[in-house]
């Protein structure tokens, strides 16, 4: 951890109530100001004791206090170096070490996930075993969604109408594996709007999980595969429709700053949201009417981690006969945060119940959000609350916009 | 032996006459101190031969409250009349405590400012004596009774000990705030010797609007005007007779008052009426206090008494008057009605303050202010 | 066993709710400060609170063990005054933060100590409500902690203090006793002591707040100025002329700067000052000081008027952020807390000029220019041997300015533990004795919040106005002057 970032926290306490977990338990040690005093113990020679690992893991890593602090202290680089030194000299217990070996070495691994997506996998018919064993792996089962089929998708999709630009996409992990119909439906919004798309086959984790939870070398070996399979698809432009993969995307440079080679490839391609794209080409196609009231969540990754809050609501708004409602406290994450609902299941769920009753008060039909880990969070807390909503990717909610068709 | 040592003080003294008893008891002396060290040369003299004080400045309300158990000394605060400073700038002014509000209210208005006290007495009462009676006005409803704008203090404790606390600044939180604890103390913590306020411009125009309603119709009619973004300034209502109907009158100041007033009630006046912030005429007096939302309930208790309210059903602070012992039955019923009541002045016997939770804190407050009890012995609640 | 060790044996009989005592070596020095990190202690136990009654029982214990006491709401203050007591126990209420009753109809909510002032707001704020008091840490700091500092804000100089918007308290007594000051009540007014009291007085566990119906129309203007002196002119011209705004604040170039770096605020370039001022009430009335305003800013070279609410909002940021904002543009600093009376705040500003130059200290301005608050910002670099030094000497210089001016030595912070050695300078010793008896008769034996808004520890036991030596603990070397 660097000293020196740590040194620019004044202490104000500003980022103290858009700390999840701060709004869950009220400790100061379970802030990010008060996890920036446990750097800075460590820093000054306290050693990693399970307390303070603890309270390292707890941080869902929403980024939500960088968005807060006035004196602009990089927590974001500060969790990120504390996860990585917690992994070099912590050791955790047992039992915790199995979930998360189990975790990152399926996870980012699209095949492998597949195994877990119900009806072919054990997931669903292991789940009660799993919460008897350990809560952890109760949660990774509940979260597998239902998926109807798989849609392959075409290496390069032309754009419809004059050419406008030409783009790559990144189909990640999780979201190719589990939410097919949204990298479909980003394709053809993409194509709809001008865009030449080229989707690389074979793409593999872009590193989001690792970099999250301190597991840095494998972060990097994912970036510079991700760098290699965009360089040869020969684009400059990935669109990216997850935020976290794009958040971290995004930070290849100082992810890979110790190799300037790459680092200096990672630069040369530019990612984008495909909200901050859309935003930033305009708009070329038409939009068809959808008599629809939505709820509008700021994935973290998306509005703290990339600042990206206004393009999304401006190109849902822009929809004629779309209401986009504002969720209360907006800010605070849902509490699925990534591998987040594994390592942390019940701080996960008391979140996912918050932001659940905050969504129930828009009064909504749909909720729309641009990470899948979100919409499954917060839909499956509404379920235990024995509500329901529907919910969509903001891709799927243009998509059908701009090929009238309905939701 | 007495004698001897408040003429040692030095302070100019005379022979008191059956006008200066408090309540029914007469002190032997009243002393007239011209300045803050002559009270505290005055106190000293008092505390070496145990003799009790009564300060007193208008006399406005030297009838309200218990009776002293004791008082030797009345301190006359007449010639403490110097109004030391007026900050106009800094909408600020400093005064002796015995400034009378009219001389003060004339001197501010040449500046286009005013303490904004607009209660009972408002004339002959004194700076120190609208402190230590705390009594309130009714636009104290925005802008906050006196305690709200009082921002600096200096008190004479009963051992001769000048202290200060608060300054001439608005804006000030060093230290405690003597000031607060010394309104509304009815003299029993020390004498009052000087007081700095937080000023605000004279409204450049006000109007008055104000309708007769039933009982029943006041708290609602209250309610109403009170979130009313006309933004009054005082919301009163006068009830002279329990069997009649209640008049309900606001005031609006500021930019374009009399549009502003129309909105509220529809009888606009420019002119105050005539029991505007009075306490008002009768045998015995008392404060009466409650939520906004019970204001029906404490109408409904008095009706048919055949004693008068009168105050801010939006601030929940009444005065209530009346001749005879049938003042006594409806204190009570009040107070079980849930409304605070402090019986101000009353020839009957009678619980005077009525429950007060925080009583015993209040009796080690003054035990460490006044040891000796010669400070005003007895006057206020639970007999401090 | 010390005291405070068989004193945290008797806690677990109290609270003994999962991770409600903290006493683990790291994480206690997770509270080791406030908002003001220069003084530091690190709490010989934490308690994360849950009710009053288990607030009292604490208290109780802290009497039977001869124990001190200090409460932290959010941990926000900027005078040391949550600073724990290593020999102590600190009480947190951040856990106590619901909001019990809503009121409307008699204006009035009742919270627990740890809800935060804007979640007040935020309650009541779609029914046309708000709470006046708005420190510009309100999104953070606790209701607990706007009562023990009787915390202020920017549109206090319309509407008054917390102070002035609190109904009433529940508190746990320094005995541990549970008493309800109301304002309703008759008797001392206690409560009015209470607030601003610095914890000193004990604990507030149940807090009355009055609520504000909010304004019909408010406008907010952004003026920039080429020079301080010509904002101070229209603020005397503002005030000169009738008008109460709700809120006029001015910054000077330097804040400007580091609120630009941190929140990108978008201020008029080249501004030598801006001035915030805020008029609110009445829609006709708003608009007729508005005219008056725009008159009066004449000299302005460029006048800003919020179109909306996110406007007004853009405007605040700038102005809310810059202490910490401050962070971005120097490695270290001091936030001061001086007031003035309000006309003499170009002789002040131009003697903080001076002080700056004398010591090659930068000072950043910020403050509420209608009452006359300064927050001057005294930037170094701890790096460089002495600059700290040379800061602290600026900084009380600074102070001494404002006392020699008729101000005082703190507006809104409080005294805490960081400016009890200049109480003196303020007050006399018989002014100090008389509030200590306010002390004594809440807190005899000196356990609530000791240390702190005083500069020496005085025995109840004394009699009062007596001493005027060297107090017989400072001589036996058991307590320090400072």
């Amino acid at each position: 951890m660097d000293p020196k970032l740590i040194k620019d926290c004044v202490h104000c306490g500003f980022c103290l109530p858009t700390c999840p977990t701060y709004v869950l338990w009220g400790e100061e040690m379970d802030s990010p100001r008060g996890r920036i005093h446990l750097m800075k113990q460590h820093t000054d020679g306290t050693p990693v004791t399970p307390e303070m690992a603890g309270h390292f893991d707890a941080c869902l890593g929403c980024m939500a206090c960088v968005t807060a602090c006035p004196s602009g202290v990089k927590y974001d680089r500060l969790i990120e170096q504390t996860r990585a030194e917690v992994e070099r000299v912590h050791v955790r217990d047992p039992q915790e070490r199995a979930v998360r070996g189990l975790v990152f070495s399926l996870f980012p691994y699209p095949r492998r996930l597949r195994l877990l997506r119900p009806g072919i996998g054990l997931a669903e018919r292991m789940a009660p075993f799993l919460e008897r064993v350990h809560p952890s792996l109760g949660a990774m089962a509940a979260l597998a969604p239902r998926v109807t089929r798989r849609q392959r998708l075409p290496r390069r999709v032309r754009a419809r109408g004059p050419r406008r630009a030409v783009v790559g996409m990144l189909t990640g992990c999780v979201q190719g594996e589990f939410f097919p119909q949204v990298n479909a439906a980003t394709a053809r919004v993409l194509a709809l709007e001008g865009c030449e798309v080229v989707i690389p086959p074979g793409q593999g984790c872009c590193g989001a999980l690792s970099v999250h939870s301190g597991h840095e070398d494998q972060a990097r070996r994912f970036a510079r595969r991700t760098i290699r399979t965009f360089e040869r698809a020969g684009v400059t432009t990935v669109v990216v429709n997850a935020a976290g993969c794009g958040s971290s995307m995004k930070e290849y440079g100082e992810l890979l700053a110790g190799q300037p080679e790459w680092a200096a490839r990672a630069r040369a391609i530019r990612t984008v949201d495909l909200a901050e794209w859309l935003a930033e080409l305009g708009p070329a196609a038409t939009r068809h009417p959808l008599p629809l009231t939505i709820a509008y969540h700021d994935a973290c990754h998306l509005a703290h981690a990339q600042g990206i809050r206004a393009q999304p609501r401006a190109l849902l708004s822009a929809i004629p006969g779309l209401s986009v409602r504002e969720v209360p406290d907006s800010a605070i994450c849902c509490g699925s945060a990534g591998t987040y609902n594994i390592f942390q299941p019940e701080a996960a769920r008391d979140l996912g119940d918050r932001k659940a009753k905050s969504v129930a008060s828009t009064g909504a039909e749909v909720l729309v959000s641009a990470n899948p880990g979100c919409t499954m969070q917060i839909a499956s807390a509404m379920g235990r609350a024995g509500g329901s909503i529907r919910v969509a990717h903001t891709a799927e909610v243009l998509d059908a916009s701009l090929r009238g068709v309905p939701l | 032996m007495a004698e001897e040592a408040l003429e040692k003080s030095g302070v100019t003294l005379r022979e008191a006459g059956p006008l200066d008893a408090v309540g029914d008891v007469l002190p032997s002396y009243v002393a007239l101190p011209e300045s803050v060290e002559e009270i505290s040369a005055l106190l000293r003299a008092c505390a070496e031969a145990d003799l009790a004080a009564v300060p007193v400045g208008g006399g406005t309300k030297l009838d309200w409250g218990a009776p002293p158990e004791r008082c030797d000394v009345l301190i006359d605060t007449c010639c403490m009349n110097q109004i030391i400073e007026h900050a106009a700038g800094d909408l600020v002014v400093r005064a002796q405590a015995g400034v009378t509000l009219e001389a003060l209210a004339d001197r501010l208005a040449t500046q286009g400012q005013e303490l904004v006290y607009d209660g009972p007495f408002r004339a002959d009462a004194t700076v120190g004596g609208l402190l230590a009676a705390g009594t309130a006005g009714p636009r104290s409803f925005r802008y906050g009774t006196p305690r709200d704008l009082l921002i600096g203090i200096t008190v004479v404790l009963a051992d001769g000990t000048i202290a200060k606390s608060g300054g001439k600044v608005v804006k000030n939180v060093a230290g405690y705030d003597l000031g607060k604890l010394f309104t509304g103390s009815f003299g029993t913590l020390g004498v009052i010797a000087e007081a700095t306020f937080r000023l605000h411009p004279l409204a450049a125009e006000r109007a008055w609007v104000q309708t007769r309603l039933t009982p029943a119709q006041v708290q609602d009619a209250a309610v109403r005007l009170a979130a009313a973004q006309a933004e009054p300034t005082a919301v009163e209502l006068d009830w002279p007779d329990p069997s009649g109907p209640v008049t309900l009158a606001a005031l609006v100041e500021g930019a374009a008052a009399t549009r502003r007033a129309q909105t509220l009630l529809d009888e606009v006046t420019s002119s105050m009426p005539g029991w505007w912030g009075e306490a008002g005429e009768g045998e015995s007096l008392a404060e009466v206090r409650c939520m906004p939302d019970r204001v029906g309930g404490v109408l409904a208790a008095l009706e048919g008494t055949g004693l008068a309210l009168r105050g801010s059903p939006v601030s929940g602070r009444f005065f209530l008057r009346g001749d005879g012992a049938g003042f006594v039955p409806v204190v009570a019923g009040l107070r079980e009605a849930g409304a605070r009541v402090s019986v101000l002045a009353s020839p009957y016997l009678m619980d005077r303050w009525g429950e007060v939770s925080a009583l015993p804190l209040m009796r080690r407050v003054k035990e460490r202010f006044d040891p000796g009890r010669r400070m005003s012995p007895g006057r206020f609640v639970g007999g401090i | 066993m010390t005291p405070l060790a068989e004193f945290i044996t008797a806690l677990h009989g109290v609270a003994s709710g999962e991770g409600e005592v903290i006493t683990d070596p790291v994480r206690l020095r997770t509270y080791e400060c406030d908002g003001l990190t220069y003084h530091r202690a690190t709490p010989g136990v934490v308690v994360l609170a849950e009710s009053a009654t288990q607030i009292a029982a604490i208290v109780k214990l802290c009497n039977r063990y001869g124990v001190p006491f200090v409460a932290r709401g959010s941990g926000t203050g900027l005078s040391g005054g949550a600073l724990p007591r290593t020999d102590g126990v600190l009480i947190v209420t951040s856990k106590m933060r619901r909001v019990l009753e809503i009121d409307l109809p008699n204006r009035r909510a009742v919270v627990e100590p740890g809800v935060t002032n804007l979640a007040i707001t935020e309650a009541v704020r779609e029914q046309g409500y708000y709470y006046a008091p708005d420190p510009s840490s309100q999104q953070i700091c606790s209701i607990g902690g706007n009562v023990a500092e009787n915390s202020g804000g920017a549109h206090c100089l319309k509407y008054g203090f917390t102070v002035n918007h609190v109904e009433a308290c529940e508190i746990v007594t320094p005995d541990g006793d549970i008493v309800v000051l109301d304002r309703m009540d008759p008797g001392y007014d206690l409560l009015g002591a209470f607030v601003g009291s610095e914890g000193t007085l004990g604990v507030a566990t149940k807090v009355t707040v009055r609520l504000s119906r909010t304004p019909e129309a408010v406008t907010t203007v952004l003026a920039a100025f080429a020079s301080i002196e010509q904002g101070g002119q229209a603020v005397s011209a503002i005030i000169g002329a009738g008008i109460v705004p709700a809120a006029i604040e001015m910054m000077d170039a330097l804040s400007i700067e580091a609120a630009e770096a941190a929140v990108a605020c978008a201020y008029p370039e080249g501004a030598g000052a801006v001035l915030i001022v805020e008029l609110d009430g009445p829609a006709e009335a708003v608009e007729r000081q508005f005219a008056q305003l725009t008159e009066i800013c004449a000299q302005a070279f460029e006048l800003r008027v919020a179109a909306d609410p996110a406007e007004r909002a853009a405007i605040w940021k700038g102005r809310k952020s810059a202490f910490a904002a401050v962070g971005r543009i120097s490695p270290a600093y001091i936030v001061q807390d001086g007031v003035v009376p309000r006309t003499s705040l170009p002789s002040v500003l131009a003697s903080i000029d001076r002080l700056s130059a004398e010591y090659g200290i930068k000072v950043a301005n910020v403050f509420h220019a209608g009452d006359g608050n300064l927050h001057p910002l005294v930037l170094f670099d701890d790096a460089e041997p002495g600059a700290g030094e040379r800061a602290e000497t600026v900084s009380g210089k600074i102070l001494d300015l404002c006392i020699e001016n008729g101000g005082s030595i703190t507006g809104e912070h409080g005294v805490g533990v960081d400016k009890s050695r200049y109480m003196p300078r303020m007050f006399s010793d018989d002014d100090l004795d008389t509030m200590q008896l306010v002390r004594c008769a809440f807190d005899p034996r000196n356990l609530s919040n000791p240390g702190k808004v005083f500069p020496t520890p005085r025995l109840c036991g004394e009699v009062p106005g007596v001493r005027k030596g060297v107090h017989p603990l400072v001589e036996s070397g058991k307590a320090e002057q400072f």
